[in-house]
């Protein structure tokens, strides 16, 4: 090995080196050995990250609201408001001192107002999370997935639950 | 040659014409357009000075000197205000995805983005929900590890037998790739969905389940059980709450939401792959 880098060594110096031979003591022969790669200990993304004291950038505070998050958002909120209303409306039943219906007939000396109230806000998310729900379902299908189509039916969606909580709360 | 002689001495003519009036035009224009300051509101954070808090610092443009897109002001910002900015850029053009950042509370390449004219100042934020490594650079390592963990490459059976022939690929398979081939990893949809916000560690990501549908649809592939199997749990791929904030966002106008939607399909056993239609002999 040695012997070839000499040989390489002295030609190619005399080849361009011819004026100046002083250089070609300089031509040394050098063995190149491998050696494994010790890897360095895995560390965690976050671990990492938290010691070199780098911020996490701002998300839920600096992103535009659109109706694609919104709805989502609210499917969420109607359902966790729904299930409050079984969970408390049922334990209050089981609690209250009276039956049920003698505590619907109260509601006929409340005005008119404060009873569309209240029946809106059972109907408003009862109607809501059904019809994202079913918005869900056909997505599932894997139809109406576009932009357009999410929109579309975003706004389809949120019509049909605006009218039938109205009727809900009207009739 | 006398033809082209005086070709040339035509062209010749109308060239210089053409630069007197430009020059001339430049002029004026310089003389009467007034200056129509921007403000842009950037995140900054150094980690030199780890311990002072992020904040944002605004800088003033004059629009009629800088480019039209968000990334000509950046690149202005920092070669005539502060070289300290740092930002990602490289191809300026929407094909690398370097410049992936949060311009106006929306993800999107600043060099495709064109600056918004209107007198409010224009926010720009690093990609959200990630480690800043400085200003506008986040640490995509999370995001490129996940990438690797799908595999993104053609896997075949007959992967350990010496080939002659290509593989045979018809027009109809090769045209489902379309819409999925094209994304360029710049990570916009996956930071821009709140699933990805608060599951990132184990919830793929819509940029990383794109791909790994654009690998088991493809009818060249033979690993699509495998791949599959890889994501039945209920994180990998079952953290999309189909919100769709990421085909919102894609700035390159793809649709992460219907691949992911397609591939839960597949996992929950309603649709299978097709026969490809064209087989290489093994």
């Amino acid at each position: 090995m040695s012997l070839i880098f000499r040989l390489a060594g002295q030609r190619g110096a005399s080849q361009f080196l011819k004026n100046n031979a002083g250089l070609i003591n300089c031509v040394r022969p050098v063995t190149i050995k491998a050696s494994k790669v010790t890897l360095p200990a895995e560390e965690g993304h976050d671990e990492r990250n938290m010691k070199l004291k780098r911020p996490q950038s701002p998300h839920l505070t600096i992103y535009k609201p659109q109706l694609t998050a919104i709805l989502s958002i609210s499917h969420r909120a109607t359902g966790m408001v729904l299930a409050a209303y079984t969970v408390g409306l049922g334990l209050a039943g089981i609690v209250a001192p009276e039956a049920v219906p003698n505590y619907i007939d109260c509601l006929h000396d409340v005005s008119p107002t404060i009873v569309q109230f209240i029946k809106f806000s059972l109907a408003f998310p009862m109607c809501y999370h059904f019809w994202n729900g079913i918005r869900h379902l056909i997505w599932d299908t894997g139809k109406f997935l576009t932009i357009s189509g999410v929109y579309n039916t975003g706004y389809l969606m949120l019509l049909i639950t605006f009218l039938s909580a109205g009727y809900l709360t009207f009739v | 040659m006398l033809v082209f002689r005086t070709c040339r001495g035509a062209f010749g003519q109308v060239r210089s014409f053409h630069v007197a009036t430009a020059s001339t035009a430049a002029a004026a224009q310089a003389k009467e357009k007034p200056v129509r300051n921007k403000t842009f509101a950037i995140y900054r954070w150094n980690p030199d000075k780890p311990d002072e808090k992020p904040h944002l610092q605004e800088y003033n443009v004059d629009l009629n000197s800088c480019g039209p897109m968000v990334l000509d002001a950046l690149i202005k910002i920092k070669n005539e205000m502060d070289p300290t900015l740092t930002f990602r850029r490289s191809c300026r053009e929407g094909i690398c995805g370097s410049c992936a950042m949060n311009i106006s509370g929306v993800n999107t390449l600043a060099c495709i983005c064109k600056i918004d004219a209107s007198s409010s100042a224009t926010k720009i934020y690093p990609l959200p929900h990630m480690y800043v490594v400085k200003d506008l650079v986040p640490d995509m390592n999370n995001f490129y590890k996940q990438y690797k963990s799908i595999e993104p490459w053609l896997q075949r059976d007959d992967d350990n037998v010496k080939k002659t022939t290509e593989h045979l690929q018809s027009v109809g398979d090769r045209q489902k790739l379309d819409g999925l081939y094209e994304c360029i990893l710049c990570a916009c949809c996956s930071t821009s969905c709140p699933s990805y916000w608060w599951n990132g560690d184990k919830y793929l990501g819509p940029a990383v389940l794109m791909q790994a549908y654009r690998w088991i649809i493809d009818s060249r592939d033979e690993a699509t059980t495998k791949r599959l199997d890889k994501m039945r749990d209920p994180f990998s791929a079952f953290r999309c709450h189909t919100i769709m904030n990421c085909t919102k966002t894609c700035p390159k106008g793809l649709n992460p939401g219907r691949a992911i939607a397609e591939i839960k399909k597949m996992l929950g056993g309603v649709a299978k792959k097709d026969e490809p239609q064209l087989r290489t002999a093994h």
